[in-house]
């Protein structure tokens, strides 16, 4: 790993737009839900940093133009993010492939190592 | 989802109970003609509250919170839907009356807004099988699969009733308010039958999974004491049918051995009832028996704290329980009645006495199609050393029955049915 680049990396939660949610979850599945991501951030504590979930408000700035909804493809849905710090990106994909949705056949989660150019 | 795991820092069924709350919270203030908007708006809130709360921790206030992302919800809703809305005249008004408060409610108003809900699925523009659906999506939170699963209906059909129940109160603007106590009290008796049937589906459906049939009993309990707790709630029957619930809860677990079988009453090991829930149901039922009324939930928890005090199945006290059943009868005329005090009268006085009554009864067709019919008649015949008949009815019994634990206690009698048989034989051969 090159002393430039950052121990830290984003990971981008998408889902087939037309599949998420599948259908809606139940109150009772929903608490099954909040149990197993709690469960999962609380096991990878040390490595998580925080996160946010993404609304559908959005834009898109492509040449100076701007069109409203935050998909340049509509197919998918970016609809939140994580950040991992830890040592490295298979570490990094351990990690979320433990997390509620990481065998869900609708989600795919992109990770990409930051750069760490900043300085 | 059957399994509930415990989850850290929230009280089981918290989702599942909060949206009852908050939908009955909101469609007081919006009208019981908009509870599918306000669904969906608490629907949206307990969604946000998934995404939000693993990662910034549970807030302060959890039930303020969800009510307020909800409100926002409702208030969104009932903007973007003003041009197709019949009953749009209020709508301004109502935002702007809900843009100033806090969003803090008391627990006692939260209650007496559930208590309403109770009363508005009781409502008789609702047709009946289509307010126990409206109850348990409601008050309890279940979606449309799990109603299907806890009732034994398709998903179609609980979708098709929930629809009209919907549909019912759409025209509904003004429904009870809980002051209004000669509006509720005529409900009443539907409110019962909700809580009971609730009940009764969970405590002896053919559903195998035990920890979903006894989710139903706890919320008729649940629901049963919301009522009793407010003064509209003061009416015997009510105390009654929560004597019942406790008393039959009581026994719950003892109803099946170790692999999941079923044990007869007689089978059941008394030590495993519950004597903290038997003392509370018969502290209900002492607070039923006042003023003149008897309904069939006073009979009911008579017979079965007879069963929860009986010291064993032999000390039973049969002639009482054949006396309760000839009551329940006169208050709700069942054959199904004369079938169990046939029983009791068996127990009491011999399988013969049991057996006459059985046999002076014109039965119904659907009565003698059903299980219980020929398996109580398989077991008096058996007893009365009649194995011939025994077998018959066994054997029309054990095909008809609708679980595999009915047929597996069937098949057991059956088996004992042909070894009576074979010891009167030899009893003929040495005395013949």
């Amino acid at each position: 790993m090159s002393t430039t680049q950052s121990n830290k990396f984003l990971c981008l939660f998408r889902f087939a737009a037309a599949g998420w949610p599948a259908k809606p979850s139940s109150p009772q599945e929903m608490q099954a839900q909040y149990a197993a991501w709690k469960a999962w951030m609380t096991k990878f504590e040390k490595e998580l940093l925080p996160g946010d979930g993404l609304t559908p408000a959005g834009a898109v700035v492509k040449g100076g133009n701007v069109t409203d909804g935050p998909y340049i493809e509509s197919k998918e849905v970016v609809a939140s993010y994580s950040l991992i710090e830890t040592t490295s990106l298979e570490r990094a994909v351990e990690i979320i492939k433990a997390c509620p949705v990481g065998m869900d056949p609708n989600a795919s989660i992109e990770i990409r190592q930051l750069g760490g150019y900043g300085g | 989802m059957a399994d509930i795991e415990p989850t850290p820092g929230l009280p089981e069924h918290y989702f599942r109970h909060e949206f009852g709350r908050l939908v009955s919270v909101l469609s007081r203030r919006f009208g019981v003609h908009r509870v599918e908007l306000c669904e969906d708006a608490v629907q949206t809130a307990l969604l946000r509250a998934v995404q939000s709360w693993p990662q910034r921790g549970l807030p302060d206030d959890r039930s303020a919170w969800l009510y307020r992302v909800a409100l926002n919800e409702v208030l969104g809703g009932l903007r973007r839907g003003k041009r197709t809305d019949t009953s749009a005249d209020d709508i301004d008004e109502l935002v702007a009356e809900t843009g100033t408060e806090e969003g803090v409610f008391m627990e006692n108003e939260v209650k007496d807004d559930q208590l309403r809900m109770l009363f508005v699925s009781a409502n008789p523009e609702i047709p009946r099988e289509s307010q126990i659906v409206f109850a348990l999506k409601i008050l309890c939170g279940f979606s449309v699969e799990e109603i299907a699963l806890r009732l034994f209906q398709g998903r179609e059909a609980v979708y098709k009733r929930l629809q009209r129940a919907r549909s019912a109160l759409r025209d509904c603007i003004g429904e009870p308010e809980l002051a209004d106590v000669g509006q509720l009290a005529s409900r009443l008796p539907a409110v019962l039958e909700i809580l009971y049937l609730l009940f009764t589906e969970g405590y002896s459906s053919a559903q195998p999974d035990r920890l979903i049939r006894h989710e139903l009993c706890e919320e008729a309990i649940r629901l049963g004491k919301l009522l009793e707790e407010h003064p509209v709630g003061a009416a015997p029957e009510v105390a009654a049918l929560l004597a019942l619930m406790y008393l039959d809860t009581a026994r719950f677990e003892s109803r099946v051995d170790g692999t999941g079988g079923l044990l007869l009453l007689e089978q059941q090991d008394r030590s495993r009832w519950d004597r903290e829930l038997i003392q509370i149901g018969i502290s209900y039922l002492h607070g039923a028996a006042r003023g003149e009324s008897f309904t069939r939930y006073h009979a009911e928890a008579a017979i079965a704290a007879e069963h929860c005090l009986a010291p064993t199945y032999k000390e039973t006290r049969w002639p009482e329980i054949a006396r309760l059943y000839q009551m329940l009868d006169s208050v709700s005329p069942s054959p199904i009645n004369t079938l169990n005090r046939a029983i009791a009268i068996a127990e009491w006085q011999g399988p013969e006495a049991g057996l006459a009554l059985l046999e002076a009864l014109k039965a119904p067709s659907w009565l003698l199609g059903y299980y219980l019919w020929d398996a109580t008649l398989g077991e008096l015949y058996r007893r009365s050393g009649d194995s011939e008949r025994a077998t018959v009815h066994l054997t029309r019994a054990l095909d008809a029955a609708p679980t595999d634990a009915e047929k597996a206690l069937l098949r057991r009698r059956l088996e004992a049915c042909s070894t009576c048989s074979d010891r009167t034989a030899n009893v003929q051969r040495l005395h013949g």
